[in-house]
């Protein structure tokens, strides 16, 4: 057996073997290449960024915990601009398992740093079944879907929530999301009750969402993993994302590689074959 | 009557949803007929979660009685739904009556490893078992896609170049090492690759995916509410 034909017909171990350099390398050799702003991320930025301070925003963690290197970091930074600004957040969750106690977590750690109080600046409304139902329902009244937040509290003893009933008393919808829960926050919430919507979404849902930002119903998108670090760049705190991009900027050029390589070896095994026979 | 009642139902639920959107909620009795809807939805909804523990009980305690193969990991299953489930249900207060009762029997301060809030056994599960677990399983995609990529990905036409071509320039554009390699080429190359490839075929071919499904889907629909589509009670 020549060389190529070797090449063609490696163990898959060695190509699991690189994989694993590449994602492990930039752990010990730091490169960091510039991360520049889509205008996609920009869009959504400042959508957020021209609400007056003290808005009230609604962030929703939509994913499951495997997606949870690409959204949340997308969270993290959105938290930080929001809290920044001095807005008060009501985060819901449309997933049963992840997004509410991955919420619950982020929505505490990153309120103690800029000293935000529960229940005045930020609520936990935790998690409902039947997402189709409960964004329709949110636009009634808030409190005859969550009676209570995520941690069994009345909302009657949540002074935030005594301001905001419903949609009308929200300025913004962020929503994170790794599934289809988003399409229907664009084409039930913003589309019927007219609440402007941004979504930071993983990169396999990124591509299905341009064509909701292009018609303008959907205000801005973070898309994968690389969306949420320039989010962090714009809201100045560099984040899990920002570290994360030389691991996947050299794991997508690897793939790059292995199908360059695997490509010449097909052609080359080909030739080889048809001159054989 | 097995098929009669869920067709009515379905059709009546449908029929308030549709006409009730032409209404307004707060001056018509109709228009609010949505909310009611929907709260009886999210009711039914929970029940189905209900449904949903019964079921993978029963089918997973029937093969671990039978010892059929894989019996343990079925075992396992079962002991993680409950291990999960029954502290987040569990008060942690005396604030209700059950709480009343509960805390009268055990200590108080038990009180915060239950519910489903930071520093519960429910918290910790899912912090330390559940999340990395699924996360793990995530990863190992990487290592599938690189492996399936260097096997399938192959330019054994013209379609299959363009794709292959189209996949290496959007991959390069979506890592900051490979935006800085396509700037080599010129400033504006990130730039046209956003402009032309994602909101420009992307975007065409997506708006003809989502028109698709949505004339689908609104189909069904119509089909179900006239009780033509049956498929729902388990039966063609």
């Amino acid at each position: 057996m020549d060389f190529w034909h070797r090449i063609m017909n490696i163990d898959r171990r060695w190509i699991y073997l690189l994989i694993a350099i590449s994602v492990t390398f930039p752990m010990i050799v730091v490169m960091k290449f510039p991360v520049r702003v889509t205008p996609e991320t920009r869009q959504l930025y400042d959508a957020i960024n021209n609400l007056p301070d003290g808005s009230v925003v609604m962030l929703t963690f939509d994913y499951y915990p495997n997606a949870a290197a690409e959204t949340e970091p997308m969270s993290v930074a959105a938290l930080r601009h929001m809290f920044k600004k001095n807005m008060k957040v009501v985060t819901l969750s449309n997933i049963p398992l992840g997004g509410p106690t991955i919420a619950e977590r982020i929505t505490r750690e990153i309120a103690a740093e800029y000293h935000k109080v529960y229940g005045v600046d930020y609520v936990n409304l935790g998690y409902k079944a039947n997402y189709n139902a409960v964004m329709h329902g949110l636009a009634n009244s808030i409190e005859s879907i969550f009676p209570s937040d995520y941690t069994n509290t009345p909302l009657k003893d949540l002074p935030l929530m005594d301001s905001v009933r419903n949609y009308n008393d929200i300025k913004f919808i962020f929503v994170v999301a790794d599934n289809a829960t988003v399409d229907y926050w664009i084409q039930i919430v913003n589309a019927q009750y007219g609440v402007p919507v941004g979504a930071g979404v993983t990169a396999v849902v990124a591509p299905k969402m341009y064509s909701f930002v292009d018609a303008g119903q959907m205000t801005g998108m973070l898309g994968g993993m690389k969306g949420a670090a320039e989010y962090e760049k714009l809201v100045g705190h560099e984040g899990k994302a920002m570290r994360g991009m030389d691991a996947q900027s050299l794991a997508h050029l690897m793939i790059i590689l292995l199908v360059i390589v695997g490509n010449i070896g097909f052609f080359v095994t080909r030739k080889k074959d048809s001159e054989k026979s | 009557m097995r098929k009669t009642v869920p067709v009515i139902v379905a059709f009546l639920s449908g029929f308030v949803m549709v006409v009730s959107f032409f209404f307004n909620p707060e001056r018509t009795f109709i228009g609010g007929g949505q909310e009611a809807v929907l709260q009886w939805v999210t009711i039914v909804s929970g029940f189905t979660l209900v449904l949903g523990v019964f079921s993978i009980v029963r089918v997973n305690a029937r093969a671990v009685a039978r010892r059929s193969k894989g019996w343990f990991y079925k075992l396992l299953t079962v002991v993680s739904v409950f291990a999960m489930a029954i502290p987040a249900m569990l008060p942690v207060s005396k604030n209700t009556v059950g709480g009343k009762i509960f805390f009268g029997i055990f200590p108080d301060n038990w009180g915060t490893l239950f519910g489903t809030g930071p520093s519960s056994i429910y918290d910790w599960l899912f912090t330390y078992v559940d999340q990395p677990m699924m996360e793990t399983m995530f990863a190992m995609l990487a290592f599938f896609i690189a492996s399936a990529a260097y096997r399938a990905f192959r330019a054994r036409n013209a379609e299959a170049t363009l794709l292959l071509l189209t996949a290496v320039l959007v991959m390069l554009w979506r890592v900051p090492m490979g935006e800085a390699f396509l700037r080599l080429f010129s400033d504006s190359f990130p730039q046209y690759i956003n402009m032309f490839v994602m909101n420009g075929f992307n975007v065409a071919v997506q708006r003809g995916i989502i028109i698709g499904a949505a004339l689908g889907a609104a189909s069904m629909s119509l089909r179900i509410m006239l009780g033509i589509e049956r498929t729902y009670m388990g039966k063609g």
